[in-house]
């Protein structure tokens, strides 16, 4: 549970964090809605990398220590 | 948190498992026209500070030798810390010692002092590991453009991306990197929130069930009991994870790797 | 949720400040070097002591070295002094021995002289009866006899 749950937030993570920046961008700019669909999938790009990443350190970790941090 | 139930108790599923993460205004107050009330989340954040301190300092008192049981927890901690920073950043590392000490055990006691009944747990709140979360965020910000001048920039450019690529590469870099705080602080907020929000909702069923008689409550009962003691290691996981977390961007702060 | 209740953010981040500041401050300035120097202290004792403990080696080292050494010594002076005895006593013994043979040769020699003159008397006085006894017979037989050719033929034989 613990680690499935760690891979959801880095993906959400990732598409909210595109999104915001997309949403500011758009309303800075006035592009409405370019950027927040751009920068929408430039942040679940984001979110797929680090649930990559996450995922590569989980099981370096786990080799390490055996079973040691599962939960992150 | 669990045995709030008596306060609520009767009414079964009735109870709001959200009550207990509420705010409550203990002192009103105020510096200028900011609102700084002391509220149950300040009392339980002044309460984790305070057993720290007491524990770290009654710990280390005696100076013994031969360390007692106290002493023996307040060395192995700073052991323990002192050994993270070392193997996830390197002794330039140590420089942030008193920083992830400090971190790891604030939010250890605020975690382990929510498991408490009737307690409040600090870290179950967005803004607060938030707020840790994005100040972590912007430290380490700050040390890798101090340390490498523009140099940081290059962490965007991952080694061997064809040029053509980078416009695309580049920018998802950049949110993953901004992506950090906001994975960092909801996974801690997230697992306290859900761990006592599962809690109080097992409770509930034990009153309710209960109310039925002795045995239907037992069953909810027992894996209350068993999910405490989870929650506990939660608890300490969390904040283990938050501290080597800090480490690990410290790394790429001073190494870019 | 009450979480995003907006209006408690200010609050909590104001604690959570001072608080955490606070908590920083104790621990950087007054807990952790206190830690550092019970830690720092054993480490150096627990050197010490590996220190002394190695010197103690060393000299129990050297201890048991002289020991052997000593040891040594006194086996090869013993040796010694038995390769001495045994060569005294086998000198003792042998002059004693030498001594003996030479008093034994010197009885001999004397016991050998006494039979030599014991046997040159008696061959002397095989040889007067034998010039006697042939002389006797000369003179039966042919009535006289030359004493000198007795003695000459009985010398002859009797070499």
């Amino acid at each position: 549970m613990g680690v499935a749950f760690r891979l959801v937030t880095e993906l959400v993570a990732g598409v909210f964090v595109g999104a915001a920046i997309g949403w500011v961008l758009d309303s800075w700019l006035g592009t409405r809605p370019w950027f927040l669909l751009v920068f929408f999938f430039i942040g679940a790009a984001a979110g797929i990398l680090n649930v990559y990443r996450a995922a590569r350190q989980i099981a370096a970790s786990t080799e390490r220590d055996a079973g040691g941090d599962q939960q992150g | 948190m669990a045995t709030e139930n008596a306060e609520h108790g009767g009414g079964g599923f009735a109870i709001d498992p959200m009550h207990q993460f509420e705010i409550k205004t203990l002192f009103p107050m105020q510096f200028g026209n900011i609102d700084a009330s002391f509220t149950n989340s300040s009392l339980f954040m002044v309460l984790a500070a305070a057993a720290v301190i007491g524990l770290m300092l009654t710990g280390i008192n005696r100076r013994a030798m031969v360390p007692g049981r106290l002493q023996s927890i307040v060395e192995l901690s700073y052991e323990f810390i002192a050994n993270m920073l070392r193997d996830n950043v390197g002794t330039a590392g140590l420089r942030f010692f008193p920083f992830v000490f400090t971190l790891f055990t604030f939010i250890l006691a605020c975690n382990l002092l929510g498991m408490i009944p009737y307690s409040f747990t600090v870290t179950s709140h967005i803004i607060v590991t938030f707020a840790l979360a994005f100040f972590i965020f912007i430290g380490v910000t700050i040390l890798g453009f101090a340390v490498h001048g523009v140099g940081f920039m290059k962490f965007f450019v991952p080694h061997g991306v064809p040029v053509y690529l980078l416009p695309l590469v580049v920018p998802i870099e950049v949110v993953s990197y901004l992506t950090r705080p906001i994975s960092l602080s909801v996974r801690l907020f997230a697992n306290m929130m859900a761990g006592h929000t599962v809690l109080k909702v097992f409770a509930g069923f034990v009153i309710a069930l209960g109310s039925f008689g002795i045995a239907p409550g037992i069953v909810p009962l027992v894996f209350m009991v068993g999910l405490t003691g989870l929650e506990v290691l939660v608890a300490a996981l969390q904040a283990y994870v938050f501290a080597i977390l800090t480490c690990i961007y410290l790394n790429d702060a001073l190494h870019m790797h | 949720m009450p979480q995003l209740a907006f209006e408690t953010f200010v609050p909590q981040l104001v604690w959570l400040t001072i608080v955490f500041g606070f908590l920083y401050l104790v621990l950087a300035r007054v807990a952790l070097p206190r830690v550092a120097t019970v830690l720092e202290e054993r480490r150096d004792r627990i050197a010490d002591d590996l220190d002394q403990a190695e010197q103690f080696k060393r000299q129990t080292d050297e201890a048991i070295a002289a020991y052997e050494r000593a040891l040594a010594e006194a086996r090869a002076h013993a040796h010694e002094i038995a390769q001495a005895t045994r060569d005294r006593l086998n000198e003792e013994t042998e002059r004693q021995r030498k001594s003996i043979e030479a008093r034994l040769a010197e009885k001999i020699g004397i016991a050998e002289k006494q039979i030599a003159a014991t046997k040159e008397k008696a061959l002397g006085n095989v040889r007067d009866v034998a010039i006697e006894v042939a002389n006797a017979v000369v003179t039966e037989l042919l009535g006289n006899a030359d004493r000198a050719a007795a003695e000459r033929a009985v010398d002859n034989e009797l070499k």
